[in-house]
């Protein structure tokens, strides 16, 4: 199941640069690459010619130029030369994608040119906002996207997958979670009320006192979950909303289905105290990598398991809230989206 | 409803907020709490279809949605609206004293 009419990430800005870049999204062959002036560019990876992947090919200048048979396609994908031939077909041309380059990332829209408004990209700005440090990667998951998903709308695993790295009990035991939702979007927030500070957040943040320590996880359709996590002393008022003497980070997940089975997967993490010190923005980056190749471990297990048993009986339990209403809301909006398409493809 | 064959103290009543859903236990069972329009009701936290835990769902005019599998339940009379749930919810009568919430439990059968 694939959601096409919306913003995905494609690759961060660095991936993307004046040699051919081939990437598959929602199944389809890909490839990027960047003008002189730097504006990134995608088309279908697959020569009109013989199909031969165009990201094994080079640019020259700001054409791109196939590998096999040196056909050269300017940046609206029309192929304007063909060596030893001086007429060029009108069918001559491949696919372009809409790109906007955006918080780091490199975006792409993979359904109706026509509806491609950068307005609906989701916000990450703290990825490059001067008052957050901010550092973001890339993982490659064997599972389909929906796995990952419902592993960041349910933190209790944290417990258990990340028992010996970012894990706390005190987050299962002490917490009060609360779900709200609207029609797209799930808020799941998670409070813990006067406890002591975990280390991580003493060490960083200095605490005395007990804190108040948030975690809200909020999804955006169809595989956006930014989440706030942050302490302050207790009784200072963050459950009201009054933010002081505390710390606060977000970890920001954006998920592009690469196929059925499996997922590109970029994430990053920001902290709005000590912003410019570069070694701590890497150690917190570290940390919470290293819980996420855990997680990474996890999804591809189940993948393996869903591939025997495809459709298995699955129970549910009182922590699923959050991952059942997204995963309603997703199957509301496929179902949406292919009414109107075959309400189109009938007129 | 039957006249209940004990009143129990569940909760002051500045615990429950107006549209929100108080959880407590009395005992073995699982009780919820809401306020609406002021007026207090208690009904089973357990969902009728499968282990769920009500409060956890949402409260939407006098309706609550179990937060797994759909059911909805009038919160006032318990009746059953929506599946996959098809029995009733057990309700509760409520009685205010002296800023306290007390619910009358009657044994079964």
């Amino acid at each position: 199941m694939f959601l096409r009419n919306y913003w995905y990430v494609a690759a961060s800005d660095s991936e993307i640069g004046r040699k051919p870049f081939g990437r598959l999204i929602l199944g389809e062959p890909i490839v990027f690459f960047r003008t002189e002036d730097g504006t990134p560019v995608a088309f279908e990876d697959r020569c009109a010619h013989r199909h031969l992947p165009l990201s094994m090919g080079r640019l020259v200048g700001d054409r791109l130029q196939c590998h096999y048979h040196g056909l050269q396609y300017d940046r609206t994908g029309q192929c304007v030369r063909i060596p030893g031939q001086d007429q060029i077909p009108s069918t001559a041309k491949v696919k372009t994608y809409p790109v906007v380059e955006r918080y780091r990332w490199v975006w792409i829209w993979m359904g109706d040119p026509a509806l491609a408004d950068p307005a609906k990209i989701t916000d990450f700005h703290w990825l490059d906002d001067p008052s957050w440090g901010a550092k973001s990667s890339y993982l490659h998951v064997k599972s389909n996207w929906q796995l990952v998903v419902d592993n960041l709308l349910d933190l209790t695993h944290l417990a258990f997958v990340h028992e010996t790295t970012i894990g706390n009990a005190a987050l299962a035991e002490h917490a009060v979670v609360k779900v709200t939702r609207a029609p797209n979007n799930v808020v799941v927030t998670r409070w813990i009320i006067d406890q002591p500070a975990p280390p991580t957040f003493v060490k960083v943040g200095g605490f005395t006192t007990n804190v108040d320590r948030w975690q809200i996880i909020d999804f955006v359709p169809p595989a956006f979950l930014r989440l706030d996590v942050g302490a302050t002393p207790t009784g200072t008022g963050a459950p009201q909303g009054k933010r002081v003497g505390g710390i606060t980070m977000r970890n920001l997940n954006a998920i592009t289905p690469e196929t059925e089975k499996t997922s590109h997967y970029f994430w990053g993490q920001a902290h709005d105290f000590d912003v410019k010190n570069a070694e701590l923005t890497q150690k917190i980056f570290e940390q919470i990598q290293t819980a996420f190749y855990e997680d990474v471990a996890v999804f591809s297990a189940q993948q393996r398991n869903l591939d025997l048993i495809p459709n298995p009986p699955q129970i549910d339990i009182n922590a699923d809230t959050g991952v059942i209403q997204a995963r309603r809301i997703l199957d509301r909006l496929y179902d949406e989206e292919q009414a109107a398409l075959h309400a189109t493809a009938a007129e | 409803m039957p006249e209940p064959d004990r009143w129990h103290r569940v909760a002051a009543l500045t615990d429950l907020r107006e549209g929100e859903v108080f959880a407590t236990r009395l005992g073995e069972l699982e009780l919820a709490l809401v306020r609406i329009d002021g007026t207090v009701h208690a009904f089973d936290d357990v969902c009728t279809h499968e282990y769920a835990s009500l409060s956890q769902g949402f409260l939407e005019g006098g309706e609550i949605e179990c937060p797994l599998h759909g059911a909805r339940f009038d919160v006032v009379t318990g009746r059953c609206l929506a599946p996959p749930a098809e029995r009733d919810l057990r309700v509760f009568p409520v009685r205010i004293e002296g800023g306290d919430v007390y619910v009358g439990v009657t044994a079964p059968g």
